[in-house]
């Protein structure tokens, strides 16, 4: 094994069996070391988080593994994501994610919130009880793509469908996708209220995530082909 | 027979008394329609014991199911020990936490005595609508008392569950104290419930299913915390936990059981056949309620997917046709009533009886 591939297995080592402090340590050797920090997120915490996401549906692990090694995790990740180069960070897909208003619990946010990171996607998290308005407001800035909210608890299920309302009233549902989940949220509630996809956990809210991506590109570049098609057929 | 003889024949371990399996919700009975008619509605419902007794009594008198339950949140007692709550007035939202404000039992707010605990918070507001309904129903229709445990009530609640989960493995001493230290006052809330009227305390630990912890975790914290929690208080008591008790050749319904209780009610995310199987295997005839999903079957398919589903529940072995969880607040009192009436239909007569001739 070489040296940047020791390194690589003792973080993803740290990050499987919830070790904060040794994946901080092996994070600072990866620098330390010279090794570019984006492989060193891609090679040693993605492929750590991968594996992490199996145990968790192979029921190996559960929440209280899973999140200490979404904490090991992020202790390696806030060493590393300060030297990624202005373009690495800039191509970054960004995905809005919050606990819906009324709610408090980010257990199962931060677990997405985790996963997402590892992905490779920038998340911009809104934390807890966010009010419905500013989901709203962020669904109306041009770069963002995919809205991902949770609520745990049943009382503040409505607030999910508050927010389907209001974006649709506001003529947003044509320019954000939506994807929801969380311990109370289920596939049934998704078709009534309108959200355009459901994670059942957060290994399902990251293919999900994908999934829109990838459907938000395609429309873009059909409107963009229209647009030109129409753009001829004038001249 | 009526409802309370029925339930309190199952659950006194003589069913072989009973007519038919009685249909009833091991959990929190209110619903919009009952609102509206008897004139209850958040937040009055959860802080005025007439107004709560009232709603409590609604699905009842609606649609025949066979108990009333009160409290209708899960907060009770977490805000007893000092969670901020918010009421949601006039919303369809009911009651949930505004801050997780402790990390240790340190941060909470504590009574040197137990029963003084029973004074806290709404807790005399359920104790007081028991003593309505039980002074009105008493003797016909099963009164249920909920107790929501430690685990759920203080890592939901109290603590951040982020936190809370990782204690489980880094600090596994502070869980214990945690479950320790509360016992006597989730006890002394039963009791008070009890005292009051309550035919039934039913326990409810949601946050203890594989969805969340290892069976190793559930052996570790739940089973010997719960065994001592349900040990405190008098019989009857059901446990109920949400969520998979059954997945990929673990499970944890032996261990429910041997917390103590007189009958466990799991959700529709357990397979009720799966669930019979192993509680026979471990306790031959250990009495089991389930689980037709509130939301999908009973507020969401037609009345004939109800039927089948219920019929098929009662062919898995069930011996108490209960809701999965709540019933959902939106549900029509039309839909209750048709889950009730097959429930009735298809239970009678019960199971065992029709194994005997």
């Amino acid at each position: 094994m070489g040296k940047k591939e020791e390194i690589f297995e003792r973080l993803r080592q740290a990050v499987i069996l919830g070790e904060t402090e040794d994946c901080a340590k092996a994070a600072q050797d990866a620098i330390d070391a010279g090794i570019d920090p984006m492989k060193v997120i891609t090679e040693g915490l993605s492929k750590a988080m991968e594996v992490v996401g199996d145990k968790f549906e192979s029921k190996e692990y559960f929440l209280p593994e899973m999140l200490l090694s979404a904490e090991a995790m992020y202790a390696g990740l806030e060493l590393l994501l300060p030297l990624l180069k202005t373009e690495e960070t800039e191509t970054k897909e960004k995905i809005i994610l919050g606990v819906v208003e009324g709610d408090i619990h980010d257990i199962g946010k931060n677990i997405v919130k985790a996963m997402l990171t590892a992905a490779g996607y920038e998340v911009i998290d809104l934390g807890v009880d966010v009010p419905t308005s500013e989901f709203v407001e962020k669904a109306s800035e041009e770069e963002v793509g995919v809205i991902a909210m949770s609520t745990m608890m049943t009382p503040t299920l409505v607030s999910i469908k508050d927010i389907e309302e209001q974006l649709a009233k506001k003529g947003l549902k044509r320019k954000v996708k939506t994807l929801i989940g969380g311990g109370t949220v289920t596939e049934q509630w998704r078709s009534r209220v309108g959200s355009d996809a459901y994670g059942k956990d957060a290994m399902e809210a990251v293919d999900k995530v994908k999934m829109l991506v990838e459907e938000i590109k395609a429309a873009v570049k059909l409107m963009e082909k229209k647009r030109k098609n129409r753009k001829q057929a004038s001249e | 027979m009526n409802p309370y003889e029925r339930l309190m024949a199952y659950l006194e371990g003589r069913k072989e008394d009973a007519d038919r399996l009685p249909v009833w919700c091991s959990t929190r009975t209110f619903t919009l329609d009952s609102m509206k008619i008897f004139d209850a509605y958040w937040p009055q419902a959860h802080k005025d014991p007439e107004t709560m007794a009232r709603l409590a009594a609604g699905v009842y008198e609606l649609t025949g199911n066979e108990n009333m339950s009160v409290p209708f949140d899960m907060a009770l007692e977490a805000e007893a020990l000092g969670a901020p709550c918010e009421y949601f007035e006039g919303k369809i939202k009911w009651i949930s936490v505004k801050k997780f404000i402790a990390t240790d039992i340190y941060d909470m707010d504590i009574p040197e005595d137990p029963i003084e605990f029973a004074d806290r918070g709404r807790i005399p507001v359920c104790i007081d609508a028991i003593r309505i309904l039980k002074k009105k129903y008493g003797g016909k229709v099963p009164v249920t008392g909920i107790v929501n445990c430690p685990l759920t009530s203080v890592g939901g609640y109290l603590i951040n569950p982020v936190e809370f989960h990782k204690y489980m493995i880094k600090e596994p001493e502070r869980i214990h104290r945690i479950y320790k230290t509360l016992n006597p006052y989730y006890a002394a809330v039963a009791n008070a419930f009890k005292e009051a009227g309550a035919d039934v305390i039913v326990f409810t630990e949601e946050g203890a299913s594989l969805d969340n912890i290892s069976p190793k975790h559930f052996d570790q914290f739940v089973k010997p915390h719960l065994t001592e929690l349900i040990g405190m208080t008098k019989p009857p008591r059901v446990l109920h936990i949400c969520g998979s008790l059954i997945s990929r050749g673990l499970e944890v319904i032996t261990s429910m059981i041997d917390c103590g209780a007189e009958a466990i009610t799991i959700d529709q995310r357990t397979p009720m056949s799966e669930a019979r199987k192993i509680a026979d295997e471990h306790k031959a005839g250990y009495v089991i309620g389930g689980n037709i999903d509130p939301y999908n079957i009973i507020h969401g398919s037609s009345i004939d997917i109800v039927g089948n589903k219920v019929k098929k529940v009662i062919e898995d072995g069930v011996d108490m046709v209960c809701p999965g969880c709540d019933y959902w607040i939106e549900t029509s009192t039309e839909r209750i009533r048709a889950f009730v009436n097959t429930a009735i239909e298809y239970g009678t007569p019960p199971r065992w009886k029709k194994e005997k001739d």
